[in-house]
């Protein structure tokens, strides 16, 4: 096999304002499969609203809950799923979670190389870059280069664990706890935690940096 | 001879370790269709209609060229329509007809 | 953490297990990724195949084989998939970053060849 690549695009192409003629075939495809009764009317409707209901502050919200309930936090690194459910926040695509704890000795990076497995029911959808060649080829083989790209100097003290996604199970990082936020609420705790940080790429943010 | 079956046992989607750019932080607003796209997606799962892995094997079934310059909905709204017709739940002079119908509705 | 392959308590005696039901691998298990190349649909990525890995943990629970899933294949026979630690210089012989750098992965029962060391 040649290293360099004879398949995949360097980017993606973007897409246009309007999906044009594929926006008609989803349309097309949608109404014909409810007219043979095999999807109900209102269930792509639902459905949206489920992905609607999902976003990074959910993941930021199991996050702050680690940092402060170290019960939790066992469960959680236990059974991610499980203790997710506990907060409420279901798995409506039947995946299961593992959360992985960044530490003084370990930084966890998540990425899928085969497509855009993503933990959704706790962060919502992927960002684009996550979906698109040069995140995927590169987390595996330079992760610490990938990293530096998003500004995130790991020391070479610091074992990098980089986990492909690539079956049944999805990843969410727990980033270390900034320092200074002792006696941090949850809900302020919440706040420093980005999307960003679960998936990796970056540490949580410190109280002055989101100040 | 060239060795064309590296063409064919190394899927478009498997690029792990491949040279690639430096990584450029994009991403957008999902459009009011690829969010129907994507729900779609996730009920066709629930009924089995079309389970998450055979949309992944759809994909990578359009070929490099079509992974290549396809958006990510547009792959997959094609796919989905690829499989139908294999599971004969669609034909495709069923899906044209459709697709005539839709596009000569006026457009808000 | 909990070892999900070890019943709690004394576990009673003269049960078998059906075909695929209790996982062959175990946490710390040596094992090698096949280097077989399938075509259709894989969820082994080519820059896996091959490698020297150690089992981490059994996931749970058991599904059926996603190669033939990606054909609409939703019931029949399942095997466990594995979390497995590979290092990266293992992966890539020219890797420049700390020997500690590894990577994680989950592999499919079938994909895997036990390793005696």
């Amino acid at each position: 096999m040649s290293a360099h690549d004879h398949s995949s695009p360097h980017s993606e192409p973007a897409a246009p304002q309007h999906g044009g003629d594929y926006e008609i075939m989803e349309t097309a495809v949608r109404e014909l499969l409810v007219e043979k009764k095999l999807i109900g009317p209102g269930e792509i409707r639902r459905q949206i609203e489920v992905l609607d209901s999902r976003s990074p502050a959910l993941g930021a919200k199991v996050v702050a809950r680690a940092w402060n309930d170290p019960g939790f936090k066992v469960r959680l690194l236990e059974n991610g799923r499980r203790a997710c459910e506990e907060l409420g926040i279901s798995f409506y695509d039947d995946t299961q979670l593992i959360v992985l704890e960044n530490t003084a000795t370990v930084h966890n990076l998540v990425v899928c190389t085969l497509c855009s497995c993503y933990p959704r029911p706790v962060l919502g959808l992927p960002p684009d870059w996550y979906k698109v060649k040069p995140y995927r080829a590169r987390a595996v083989s330079e992760p610490r280069k990938v990293l530096e790209e998003f500004g995130t100097h790991i020391p070479d003290d610091v074992e990098i664990r980089v986990s492909d996604s690539t079956a049944l199970v999805r990843f969410l990082v727990l980033p270390m706890r900034p320092e200074g936020t002792e006696g941090y609420t949850e809900e302020q705790l919440a706040a420093l935690v980005t999307r960003d940080a679960m998936i990796g790429v970056v540490t949580a943010n410190t109280p002055t940096e989101s100040a | 001879m060239p060795d064309t079956y590296q063409f064919v046992k190394r899927l478009p989607n498997d690029i792990g370790g491949l040279q690639a750019d430096t990584v450029q932080q994009t991403d957008h607003v999902l459009l009011p269709w690829e969010k129907r796209c994507h729900a779609l997606a996730d009920v066709l799962d629930f009924h089995k209609i079309i389970n998450t892995e055979e949309k992944r094997r759809g994909v990578e079934a359009l070929g490099a060229e079509l992974v290549g310059k396809l958006s990510y909905y547009e792959r997959w709204i094609v796919a989905f329509a690829n499989i139908l017709f294999e599971k004969r739940i669609l034909s495709p002079t069923e899906l044209a007809l459709k697709m005539d119908e839709v596009a000569a509705r006026p457009r808000d | 953490m909990r070892d999900n392959t070890t019943p709690a308590g004394n576990p009673l005696t003269g049960i078998v297990f059906a075909e695929g039901e209790r996982p062959v691998f175990g946490p710390g298990d040596k094992a090698r990724i096949l280097a077989r190349s399938p075509i259709g649909h894989y969820r082994v990525p080519t820059y896996m195949r091959g490698k020297l890995c150690t089992v981490e943990k059994v996931i749970e629970p058991a599904a059926v084989d996603n190669e033939e899933e990606a054909f609409g294949r939703n019931v029949g026979s399942k095997r466990h998939y594995y979390r497995v630690a590979v290092p990266m210089s293992e992966i890539w012989p020219e890797y420049k970053g700390p020997a500690t750098d590894g990577l994680r992965i989950e592999i499919y029962e079938t994909w895997l060849e036990r390793v005696s060391t």
